[in-house]
């Protein structure tokens, strides 16, 4: 045991000491020369500093819709078709051309001639049809399953070495969006065989793409490096380098703590920052580094409210809690500008998009006349009670998502005030994973999901993927509400365009009047480069593309 | 005539049949300043948790979302946090968190490790040696890793933090009595005792006890900081009280994303905790420095 007076000189040192780090940090937000305008002539060579919020968990395409597996996804794989991130349009990439039949049960795809995988093996037909058995079929026995992106995948066809033809079972108009996300990202075909373990942390190098990085380097929860490729010659047309990589290298560290992602970004330590918390963004921009926030056009962030807990089974008890939460205060209050209020459960720039803002209006009196009807009074300790049974509610901190403890720490404040205990979860991620997927424990679920197609709101709902409302009971299987199931299924298998938009329309409508979601905001991707990098861009939900970066500092 | 001036006499003649009793300021001496603002400082923390509302009229869980983040004033004098909550409000009602925390801490410590010291200074068998070997096999282990191990097994909680920090600190009271014990054991009056026919528990506890109690309660005193340093440790790594609950190292977690643009609510709450182990450690090294104040 240390004795009480070095234990009091080393805590008086601590604190001297964080206080001294405490005014450096505050010196060096003192802005920067020069702008971060993209003028100039593009360096190639170099390397970049990037700090990721969060360790990768495995690089398997269609599980790698984590933001941090996603972005090393998208920088060493190549994709069918590119999707502008603005326009949302298609052009080709790996594909020269593509067509569907009338119902979009059959897609045909003209592979370039040329692409070759890092490891050397050519990129043809046969490999792109290997990868889409495994992504539209899964593989239960080795643990991979099927891309969520991807329905009523049948069977491939190689017609010729430049040539492959695939086949539904049913329509499947969301295929094209499909192949142009990260979760169809191309890869060779040895590493196709390998088990869901060997796409895990730890053999990042053995996933072989056929980007303009590959991955070297990884150490285990602490970052990568992504080196270029520098035989790289086949970006889609609208890239702005059509050559290798500009970067040499990226060094990918995780660093957890915002705090300290900002500091290392403004004392010039790292060049590029992911997730800059809604509180330092003014800090960034008034230390006059660029601030991008890319939006995800998908599942907005917020609340599903699984109807099929005993408290919340009641329609009235729903509607109170939307009632009871003022989502303007809550964006005003814990966000910025960057985070625009949700007026649907999709965010405005969705494909499909349509307001249904007056199902979430916050109205308090309503909230607490609706509690009263449905048999919730109030308590003596002001929460209120049924047949003994206090309204008490667990929520999930969403640890990926931004600043979510606040935002439910605010949200829990306001429901106090109609008479509702919301607690957090906050746990261990094995006890984590657990208690999300039990509605009689996490009644609540926070979340979103990113993708630039009309398949989003199935991914977010649907009973066979992301299951958020918990729609389909993990106990038993079974499904609480059909409806819901059958117009979800209708967005992802209608063929004809206008009918698909309207059957996201559809579910919008029904998800908001039956009171089964709370949507907060539209959800950003928010990076902050120095001054000294330049060129960077995201694809079409935000995941980073490193390809035309390039740094004018050495 | 005035009671002073009586002692003086009496201490300038000592009477060697009638023992001098001092009274309890001249025992203590002069106090020192700092003594003096460790106790009232610690007087006023205990005061915090015992009657919060009477520091403060806000509530501590409840906020005002439109006075989020604001610095410290004088309506708010140590800010407000993310989501409107005064963050005086939260350390107020916190102390209670910290306080009874320590206070189970040190009692698990003081009650097992005296327990296992007296048994061991006493037997000097082999159940000594047990008894030291156990006690040297949790010496090794660091204090953090223990506690975190034990609060794995108890389960995440004010309580359990509390426990799991008393446990650290069993060791070092079991091999403090344990000495004392020896020493006073080894003494003519315990031998007296026994020859006597004192039976060995009834000398056990009305002489040997009490006499080597000394130094293990000043220990106490010390394992009070260092509890309280321990149980806010414990909070920020997020094992402690859970959220929403105001315990200061939960509150020191929650705000050191804000450290650039919100520096009160790591600061603030910061300072109070090293306040409050500074002044338990130097009351308790006032006590070592006296002796028996009572």
């Amino acid at each position: 045991m240390p004795s009480p007076r070095r234990l009091i000189a080393g805590l008086a040192t601590a604190t001297v000491l964080a206080l001294a780090l405490a005014g450096c940090s505050a010196n060096a937000s003192t802005p920067g020369s020069g702008s971060s305008s993209e003028t100039g002539k593009p360096v190639t060579g170099g390397s970049l500093v990037y700090l990721e919020h969060q360790a990768i968990t495995g690089l398997y395409p269609p599980g790698a819709g984590f933001y941090p597996n996603g972005g090393i996804v998208n920088n060493i794989a190549d994709r069918l078709v590119y999707q502008d991130p603005k326009t949302l349009e298609f052009e080709p990439w790996i594909a020269t051309k593509w067509e569907s039949n009338a119902d979009a049960t059959e897609y045909t795809f003209t592979i370039r001639d040329g692409v070759t995988f890092s490891d050397g093996t050519p990129l043809d037909a046969a490999v792109v049809a290997k990868n889409f058995d495994l992504y539209g079929l899964g593989d239960a026995a080795r643990g991979l399953t099927v891309s969520e992106a991807i329905n009523n995948y049948q069977s491939s066809e190689v017609v010729d070495k430049n040539t492959v033809k695939f086949h539904f079972s049913a329509p499947s108009p969301g295929f094209l969006q499909a192949t142009s996300t990260i979760n169809s990202g191309l890869l060779s075909s040895k590493t196709l065989d390998l088990p869901f373990e060997k796409f895990g942390p730890g053999n990042a190098a053995n996933i072989i793409g056929s980007g303009p990085f590959t991955v070297d380097n990884e150490k285990i929860g602490t970052g990568l490096d992504l080196v270029a490729r520098k035989d790289y010659k086949w970006a889609p047309k609208s890239w702005s380098n059509q050559g290798r990589p500009y970067l040499d290298k990226i060094q990918i560290t995780v660093t957890p703590e915002a705090s300290v992602r900002v500091g290392a970004l403004l004392s010039g330590q790292a060049g590029l920052i992911r997730d800059v918390e809604a509180q330092d963004e003014k800090q960034v921009t008034d230390a006059g580094f660029q601030v991008y926030a890319a939006q995800t056009n998908g599942v907005n962030n917020g609340l599903s409210l699984r109807f099929r807990n005993e408290k919340l089974s009641d329609i009235r008890v729903r509607q109170a809690l939307i009632a009871g939460i003022d989502r303007e205060e809550l964006v005003k209050t814990i966000y910025t500008k960057n985070y625009p209020l949700a007026t649907s459960v999709l965010s405005k720039t969705a494909l499909g998009y349509v307001d249904t803002k007056d199902a979430f209006a916050y109205d308090p009196k309503k909230a607490a006349t609706l509690l009263d009807e449905a048999g919730w009074k109030l308590g003596s300790n002001g929460i209120r009670e049924k047949d003994g049974q206090p309204l008490t509610l667990v929520v999930n901190e969403a640890a990926p998502q931004p600043r979510s403890f606040d935002a439910l720490t605010l949200v829990s404040q306001q429901l106090k005030k109609i008479g509702v205990d919301l607690q957090i979860l906050k746990a261990d991620a094995g006890t984590y994973a657990k208690a999300i997927q039990d509605a009689n424990q996490v009644q609540i679920y926070h979340s979103m999901v990113g993708r630039a197609d009309l398949d989003v709101i199935k991914s977010q709902f649907y009973s066979k993927n992301r299951n958020t409302l918990l729609n389909r009971d993990n106990a038993d299987q079974s499904i609480g509400d059909p409806k819901l199931e059958e117009l979800l299924q209708a967005v992802a298998s209608t063929a004809d365009p206008k009918a698909r938009i309207e059957a996201s329309q559809t579910v919008q409508k029904y998800l908001a009047d039956q009171a089964y979601v709370i949507p907060f905001f539209e959800e950003p991707q928010v990076f902050a480069t120095a001054n000294f990098v330049h060129g960077f861009s995201s694809e079409s939900v935000g995941r980073p593309s490193f390809d035309a970066v390039w740094v004018d500092k050495q | 005539m005035s009671v002073n001036e009586r002692e003086t006499r009496a201490s300038s003649l000592p009477d060697p049949f009638v023992p001098i009793r001092r009274s309890l300021r001249e025992r203590i001496g002069r106090p020192k300043v700092s003594v003096v603002l460790s106790v009232v400082w610690l007087l006023i923390v205990i005061a915090w948790a015992i009657i919060p509302q009477a520091f403060t009229p806000l509530d501590p869980i409840a906020g005002n979302a439109a006075q989020a983040q604001q610095p410290p004033s004088l309506e708010h004098l140590f800010g407000t946090d993310a989501t409107g909550r005064d963050m005086f409000t939260r350390v107020v009602y916190g102390s209670i968190n910290s306080l009874s925390g320590a206070l189970i801490a040190v009692s698990v410590g003081f009650v097992i490790g005296t327990a296992i010291g007296v048994i061991a200074g006493s037997s000097r068998r082999i159940l000594d040696d047990i008894l030291m070997r156990i006690v040297d096999v949790f010496l090794a282990i660091p204090s953090l890793l223990l506690s975190l191990s034990i609060i794995i097994l108890l389960g995440f909680g004010t309580a359990q933090a509390a426990i799991a920090v008393g446990f650290t600190s069993v060791a070092a009271f079991a091999r403090l009595s344990r000495s004392e014990v020896v020493r006073v054991r080894g003494s003519d009056y315990v031998e007296a005792a026994f020859a006597s026919g004192g039976r060995f528990p009834v000398v056990l506890w009305r002489h040997v006890l009490p006499n080597s109690l000394t130094a293990v309660l000043a220990l106490a005193a010390l394992q009070f900081g260092t509890a309280v340093l321990s149980i806010s440790t414990l909070g920020f790594l997020g094992y402690g009280a859970p959220p929403p609950t105001p315990e200061w190292g939960l509150m020191i977690a929650e705000g050191r994303n804000y450290i650039a643009t919100a520096w009160w609510l790591t600061t603030l709450p910061g300072a109070v905790v090293v306040l409050v182990v500074l002044a338990a450690n130097r009351v308790s090294a006032a006590i070592a420095a006296k002796g028996r104040i009572s």
